[in-house]
């Protein structure tokens, strides 16, 4: 990179990285056991879930849509995969891609309804939330799943390097999605199509499979997401990930992405995880109260939006 | 566009419609064993409220009640109703008043909270139903308040934690460090249960070095527990209020590569953790009959009905202590 584009992400992703670095010394002063490798990896393994989704979540956000059934697509993949390796007896790797078009089917049906019918996707995707839900507690009986060793593999530490395969391909796709939304024209479409729509349309550019297409790469990267959480944990749960939606959200505004649309970045989105996960562990390393844990988490959230809004209007005035 | 819009949008609401058959758990469907109406051939209509009937544990509880009501169908009908999610409240609050306002002649009921079902529980009796609670215990303080007698039939989860953390004590050295993930705090088993383990680890003289709420849920309990073992590096056993937090701790143990070394004990004995029972990873935990604990409800709910004058003391029910020599495949 050149000087400048250094200093470009410098400025762009400075604040964020300071609230990770306050965070890891604030809870290493506060607590005994903090600041060591073993925690560093443990927020590394428990990290990948939420990360594909934020991917995803950044994306339909820049087109400026929304996605609130992320955690019931990644329970539905779950289920998909559990049901299929212990109840029919298949392989891993013949269930993992029946289960990623699980997902990929939710989003292509969020997709199509709000995109070509012009409805909003906040209430597709709501209505997805409790299709897919009721859909997983239908395949699991709601009951969970013990798959035992043969997913582990995917979410434990690999010999050699402390990260698990999981956590590799997260940011592998954290890359893959800035390159996808900077460097290509689809990425241009989705700003100019969350800017706004209409003027895209008065060029001449169909919006339709754009959309589609975001709400589709979403629900796969749910049905990642569920194979990244049913690896950690070896054991499907249809509660799964109720909720996650709005973690999401919150670690793709934490990391500048407007809900307005057109405005947006995966990597920033991939801070929000870290700045969550990092106050997560370190909670819970404190050992504070869970009321306690809430506030807190709520007034981080409020501060990180905050210092990013000083940010971006400090660079509109310096510009 | 008009014209394009709303078929289609009539399509979209109609489509869940599709999966409602399918839905057996969905948060509100009754299962009516009979239609309502035709209660004339006396036979008493006993509602059985649920919580979350998405949770394996509920669900179990409603299947074991509807089989025997399957058995016994001559004697009484069942109408059971569950929450969507376990903190829904208000919900189950409606149902009492839906059900009080239908006309049944016995409720049998696993409050989601122990104070908030005391009133509207109150009105029913007032509007002469039997109610009966089970699995989580109402408020006694509350009750007095309220200045209403409802019997309470279900297990002693104080005793059944104690039970679980004597096992688990048994395989440690007085003075090791052990740390415990509760249940939701406003719950009355979370208490009980947090109160079992703290009795066992005090009489076996073990220090509990951390002890945090992971609300029931597997994967934040796999997050709670890896924190407290980089915490604290000493530890030698997790106890956790129910299984799936056993599950989630055991995930983290894993994770945190200290698969063996530290004991994991639960509390529900639901399958995935029978599983686990068996390969090792996972010591101990409570079996407390949930297919059976409605049923124990709704028999003396049966037992009152023919006897309306005399409301009997609480009834306990069996709690079974599930280790890999007891555990049944």
């Amino acid at each position: 990179m050149t000087g400048q584009a250094w200093k470009r992400a410098a400025v762009q992703y400075g604040g964020l990285l300071g609230v990770v670095v306050v965070l890891l010394l604030v809870f290493g002063l506060t607590s005994d056991n903090f600041l060591r490798r073993s925690t560093m990896i443990s927020i590394a393994n428990q990290i990948p879930d939420l990360t594909f989704i934020a991917v995803g979540m950044t994306l339909v956000l820049i087109c400026g849509g929304i996605d609130l059934s992320v955690g019931s697509q990644l329970a539905l993949a779950s289920a998909v995969l559990g049901v299929l390796m212990t109840d029919f007896r298949w392989p891993l790797w013949a269930a993992v891609p029946v289960s990623l078009f699980s997902g990929s089917l939710c989003g292509l049906w969020n997709g199509v309804v709000s995109a070509a019918f012009r409805i909003p996707s906040f209430i597709v995707t709501l209505g997805m939330l409790e299709i897919a839900r009721g859909t997983t507690k239908v395949l699991t009986d709601s009951q969970s799943l013990y798959l035992g060793s043969s997913v582990e593999w995917f979410g434990v530490p690999l010999s050699g390097i402390p990260v698990s395969p999981a956590f590799l391909l997260a940011v592998g796709t954290v890359l893959a999605g800035q390159f996808l939304l900077t460097q290509t024209v689809f990425g241009r479409y989705c700003v100019a199509i969350g800017t706004s729509e209409e003027t895209v349309r008065l060029s001449g550019i169909r919006s339709w499979p754009v959309l589609v297409s975001v709400f589709v790469i979403s629900g796969i990267l749910c049905g990642l997401a569920g194979l990244a959480q049913t690896a950690r944990l070896s054991t499907v749960d249809p509660n799964a990930a109720v909720g996650l939606e709005l973690a999401a959200i919150a670690a793709c505004v934490i990391g500048g992405t407007s809900l307005m649309g057109g405005r947006g970045s995966v990597i920033g989105s991939f801070f929000g995880v870290l700045i969550i996960a990092v106050l997560q562990t370190g909670l819970a390393h404190l050992g504070v109260s869970d009321a306690s844990k809430q506030i807190i988490t709520g007034c981080v959230i409020v501060a990180a939006v905050f210092l990013d809004a000083l940010r971006t209007r400090f660079r509109s005035n310096g510009a | 566009m008009q014209r394009t819009g709303i078929l289609p949008a009539a399509g979209v609401l109609l489509l869940p419609l599709l999966f409602l058959p399918g839905c057996r758990d969905s948060s509100e469907t009754a299962s009516v064993s009979e239609n309502p109406a035709d209660s004339s051939n006396g036979r008493p209509r006993v509602a059985l409220i649920m919580k979350s009937l998405a949770n394996e544990f509920f669900s179990t509880m409603a299947a074991g009640a509807e089989q025997h009501q399957a058995d016994h169908a001559d004697e009484y009908e069942l109408i059971v109703n569950g929450i969507k999610d376990e903190r829904d409240l208000a919900r189950q609050v409606a149902l009492v008043e839906e059900m009080t306002a239908a006309g049944v002649d016995a409720i049998v009921i696993a409050p989601a909270d122990s104070k908030a079902l005391v009133p509207v529980l109150r009105r029913a009796r007032q509007a002469g139903v039997i109610v009966v609670n089970i699995d989580n215990r109402l408020d006694a303080d509350v009750l007095r308040q309220e200045n209403v007698r409802i019997p309470f039939v279900g297990p002693d989860n104080r005793a059944g934690a104690r039970a679980v953390g004597a096992c688990v004590a048994e395989h440690l050295q007085p003075g090791d460090q052990v740390a415990i993930l509760e249940g939701i705090r406003t719950s009355d088993n979370a208490r009980q249960r947090l109160l079992g383990f703290q009795d066992a680890m005090q009489a076996a003289g073990m220090e509990i070095v951390d002890s945090q709420s992971a609300e029931w849920e597997m994967s934040r309990a796999s997050t709670v527990a890896a924190s407290m073992l980089s915490e604290h590096p000493e530890l030698a056993a997790l106890l956790a209020a129910n299984d799936s937090m056993a599950l989630g701790a055991l995930a983290a143990v894993r994770a945190a590569g200290r698969s063996g070394q530290i004991l994991i004990a639960g509390f529900d004995n639901i399958s995935a953790v029978r599983s686990a029972i068996q390969e090792g990873r996972i010591l101990a935990t409570a079996d407390q009959h949930g297919d059976q604990l409605a049923v124990f409800g709704i028999e003396a709910a049966l037992k009152i009905l023919k006897n309306p004058d005399e409301i009997p003391d609480d009834v306990e029910t069996p709690v079974d202590l599930i280790t890999a020599e007891t555990v049944a495949p």
